[in-house]
């Protein structure tokens, strides 16, 4: 497996000795390498996840730009747009979260792995290029596909910085 | 020097993680623009964290996390175990650095 290949060489032999078993994580970049290359939030869901439906939910809990997703009187505006503050956290049982937007060439921020210590609640930062929407996918432990999405202004494009 | 901060604290069984990695997380566009190659972009491509040889954290990363990126997260964990972090570039370099549960 690559992924223990990679381990072996940045941890040494001692990594290597605790290793066997205990390493279930998946690298999504080799297994699932249509996502990182997808235009659109919706091909990289479909190539995520296939055809399983997406169901629009507050499970998981989404501010962009320090705004809430559920605060529909504000609007959120990223000042910077190669740092915009992105938050997200769920209580629902997932077994994997994928950070996804459409104001930037490709869609694909980041997917997390998660596993028996997760506990889901997440700070990242991300750039956008220009305006766009930053959506939060998640696949919960009976199967289902759920998701949150808010609109982010941008006040300076982030890819030119 | 290492390339990256971690600060990792247990409060009520929940390791709260704050870290920051050195890199600048260059996109395709931007090494085409100063490079004039595409293929010049480099940047984090994943990201994973142990305790006791046990994955805690696990991401597979892209181009748009900003530079320098500043990651939080949580774990269930406890006071005086030590997290280690490990980050892999698109080049194939790589970092990895152990800090002490407080």
């Amino acid at each position: 497996m690559d992924r223990r290949n990679f381990l072996s060489i940045t941890l040494g032999s001692l990594a290597l000795a605790a290793i066997p078993a205990s390493v279930k994580a998946e690298d999504f970049r080799k297994s699932k390498p249509a996502v990182w290359t997808a235009h659109t939030i919706e091909d990289a869901i479909a190539n995520m996840y296939g055809s399983k439906k997406l169901e629009m939910t507050d499970e998981i809990k989404l501010s962009v730009a320090n705004v809430s997703s559920t605060d529909t009187k504000k609007k959120a505006t990223a000042a910077n747009g190669g740092a915009v503050p992105v938050d997200f956290k769920t209580d629902a049982n997932v077994k994997n979260i994928a950070v996804l937007q459409d104001a930037n060439p490709e869609s694909a921020v980041m997917v997390i792995d998660c596993n028996e210590f997760s506990v889901n609640d997440y700070g990242i930062k991300i750039k956008m290029g220009k305006p766009g929407k930053v959506v939060i996918v998640a696949e919960t432990t009976d199967g289902r596909l759920i998701g949150v999405q808010q609109d982010v202004d941008v006040a300076l494009g982030g890819c030119e910085g | 020097m290492g390339s990256m901060r971690i600060k990792a604290k247990e409060k009520n069984g929940i390791v709260e993680v704050k870290t920051m990695f050195k890199h600048d997380m260059t996109t395709y566009n931007q090494a085409e623009k100063k490079t004039g190659d595409r293929e010049n972009a480099n940047f984090i491509t994943h990201i994973s964290g142990t305790v006791n040889g046990k994955t805690v954290i696990d991401m597979s990363t892209s181009q748009f996390l900003s530079k320098n990126p500043i990651i939080t997260f949580g774990f269930r964990g406890k006071k005086g175990d030590e997290l280690t972090l490990t980050w892999v570039d698109r080049k194939g370099e790589t970092d990895t650095d152990t800090e002490k549960i407080k």
